[in-house]
């Protein structure tokens, strides 16, 4: 019988400190790119690890290369500039994207490949692609060229197909792309739907779409309308108030729902009883074979250690789950 | 034509200057104290004074940059709220923490105060208070505890008086309310809103001011609120570009700020083409009437384009003033 409440994770993980002082090294010009390259691979197998440890279902490679889920991409095209950084919370902050030229990919797709590559030949279950959507590389980044926006989250569709592709060519049977920002403006969401068309048309990959931190109420039932096979919703941060939310749009028949049930914004480790209880209330208004179980968001923000243990709350509840009478 | 900026400003230089994020990380793995923290917040609280001083605003905020988000500081004033899960801020990549009520409000006072004495006493240009309004309190916060947002609304309205009224002796100029809320949603019943922001500015010994931001619902608002105790509108003109013939046509009952640089975009204005926008209306309206300033706070863009956007104040108030005594811009 296949596997019930499948666990994954959303993407990012806490670097470590092995790889902290070497991207800081990098910075400083006292290891070359290799190196840097090494720590990353080192950490990476750090992460595969964890979760395979964990028991998670399928799992995330880190993204131990990554700085910021927009800035990876800007860096990494052509047409954007790098601007200081900017506060997004707290006292996280990344460097906004100036869009100053026609987007475009500088020597062809792929960018994400090495790294999905290099995790997925270390363990035997499954590694997701993870690809940050084209609304939110627009609403994220400053726009000094384009005439508008519809123009610049159309081109940048293009290039996050490409991607995509290139990850699907290259065996990733999942393809995450992020769209966070997919709430923002309630008025684009046909726009962002429109361009998600575009990433995910012909794409022979299972595909997800990772949503956090909006106003859910905007975009609901509207956001079903997104071309994918899954929405990762997160919920814990709001005390699943989502699930009351979900409970009154009626969730559709061909989508999956993955849901946030630790917070990873909060040092606060979760009792294994209230992440059951969050479970168990999705379980009212999702059915059991479109849930899947995951953290709110990416575990950046944590402590190696804060990451850890969230997971193994978020596993020992959904395994508690699995064995009780009535979910088998 | 005064210039003034609206709320927070970035809390990292763009040189060497003080800097609260790597203080913040020094603070978190042990490397500094407390104290050291703190000065790093005060020092950074003097730069933003410094700018104000050096482009020659006219009223200016201390940056806010003891506030972690637009309520930050009145949650630690308050008693039976505290600074819950992330959510977005409206349409920016900023996430504040919202405000969980789990009880009667109360207030008690003092963090608010303490940081604008603190600031006060560090500027040459007269600062003013910014304080998230009652309507945009009770949209982003959760209620836990009251469930009738009418009787929300009334105890919201009595420990921001108070609040307010706590900082009338620390030697700022204005209070200014910050009402995105009214700005970015529709539907407001504006009968009950005007009457509700009346009531929170009755009887204050200091001038009150509302700023409306983000949404393109800030012109529908200059009629109903004009006359309710205020003594400036703080108008975002980026977001609702039809506000600045509103107030040509109309102008209203007390002195009108306009948000024409925008505080969410790198692109520099002209000062020439601003200058040219104002010109009629500060004819309209007569100079001492009329401000300029940033669209909101300025703490969404880097530092560099920060300051950046204080220079074209200046030098747009500079053009008009310079125009004024030549026959104008033609």
């Amino acid at each position: 019988m296949a596997q019930i409440l499948k666990t994954t994770s959303v993407g990012s993980f806490p670097k470590p400190p092995a790889l902290i002082r070497a991207r800081q090294q990098f910075r400083r010009g006292e290891i070359s790119a290799e190196d840097l390259r090494q720590a990353e691979r080192a950490a990476t197998a750090e992460v595969i690890a964890m979760q395979e440890a964990l028991g998670l279902d399928i799992l995330v490679h880190g993204e131990m290369e990554r700085g910021d889920m927009v800035a990876y991409f800007a860096e990494n095209w052509t047409g954007f500039a790098e601007s200081l950084p900017v506060r997004s919370y707290g006292n996280r902050y990344y460097h906004k994207p100036v869009v100053t030229g026609k987007v475009a990919l500088p020597a062809g797709a792929g960018l994400t490949v090495e790294s999905w590559r290099a995790a997925q030949a270390l363990t035997e279950k499954p590694v997701k692609g993870m690809l940050t959507g084209p609304y939110t590389i627009c609403d994220w980044s400053f726009n000094d060229y384009y005439p508008d926006r519809r123009s610049l989250v159309l081109d940048l569709a293009h290039l996050v197909h490409e991607e995509a592709m290139a990850l699907a060519l290259s065996g990733a049977q999942y393809i995450q792309i992020d769209e966070p920002a997919i709430s923002t403006r309630p008025q684009e969401l046909d726009l962002a739907i429109e361009a998600m068309g575009i990433v995910t048309r012909d794409l022979p990959a299972h595909t997800i779409s990772h949503i956090c931190y909006g106003d859910f109420e905007a975009i609901l039932p509207g956001l079903f309308d997104l071309p994918v096979d899954q929405l990762d919703l997160e919920a814990a941060n709001g005390q699943f108030q989502l699930l009351e939310l979900l409970r009154r749009v009626s969730w559709p028949k061909h989508k999956e729902l993955a849901l946030g049930v630790v917070d990873v914004h909060s040092h606060r480790l979760e009792s294994v009883d209230e992440v059951k209880a969050g479970i168990l209330r999705a379980l009212e208004v999702v059915p059991l074979e479109q849930l899947y179980i995951d953290p709110d968001c990416g575990l950046k923000t944590r402590t190696w250690e804060e990451a850890s243990q969230k997971l193994a709350v978020m596993m020992e509840a959904v395994n508690a789950l699995r064995s009780e009478e009535g979910l088998k | 034509m005064r210039i003034t900026t609206l709320g927070s400003y970035p809390k990292i230089p763009y040189d060497n200057g003080p800097n609260v994020r790597s203080a913040i990380q020094r603070f978190e793995r042990k490397s500094i104290g407390p104290f050291e923290l703190d000065q790093v917040f005060l020092r950074r609280t003097r730069h933003v004074l410094q700018v104000a001083e050096q482009n020659k605003l006219d009223l200016t905020s201390d940056g806010l940059i003891r506030w972690n988000d637009m309520f930050d500081g009145v949650v630690r004033d308050l008693d039976n709220v505290s600074s819950a899960g992330l959510l977005r801020l409206f349409d920016n990549n900023f996430y504040y923490r919202h405000p969980l009520i789990r009880g009667r409000l109360s207030f008690q006072g003092g963090v608010v105060r303490w940081w604008l004495k603190e600031a006060v006493a560090s500027s040459k240009v007269p600062i003013k208070a910014v304080l998230p309004g009652p309507f945009t309190f009770l949209k982003l916060s959760q209620d836990d505890s009251y469930h009738n947002s009418d009787a929300l609304l009334e105890d919201l309205v009595e420990v921001l008086r108070l609040e307010a009224l706590s900082l009338a002796d620390v030697g700022i100029a204005e209070v200014q309310w910050d009402e995105p809320a009214l700005a970015y949603y529709p539907d407001w019943n504006m009968t009950k809103v005007a009457a509700t922001l009346a009531q929170l500015t009755a009887q204050q010994p200091l001038p009150q001011a509302l700023a409306l931001y983000w949404g393109n619902g800030v012109g529908r608002w200059l009629e109903p609120l004009s006359g309710v105790g205020f003594s400036r509108l703080y108008l975002d003109a980026v977001s609702d570009p039809g506000v600045v013939s509103t107030i040509t046509n109309n102008p209203p009952a007390c002195e009108v700020g306009l948000g024409l640089v925008d505080a969410r975009q790198v692109k520099k204005e002209s000062v020439d083409e601003l200058a040219r926008q104002l010109q009629p209306i500060v004819r309209r309206l007569g100079e001492s009437n009329v401000w300029l300033h940033p669209s909101s706070g300025l703490e969404l863009l880097p530092p560099d384009h920060a300051e950046a956007k204080v220079r074209i104040l200046r030098d747009v108030r500079d053009t008009i003033r310079g125009s004024s005594g030549n026959g104008g811009l033609g």
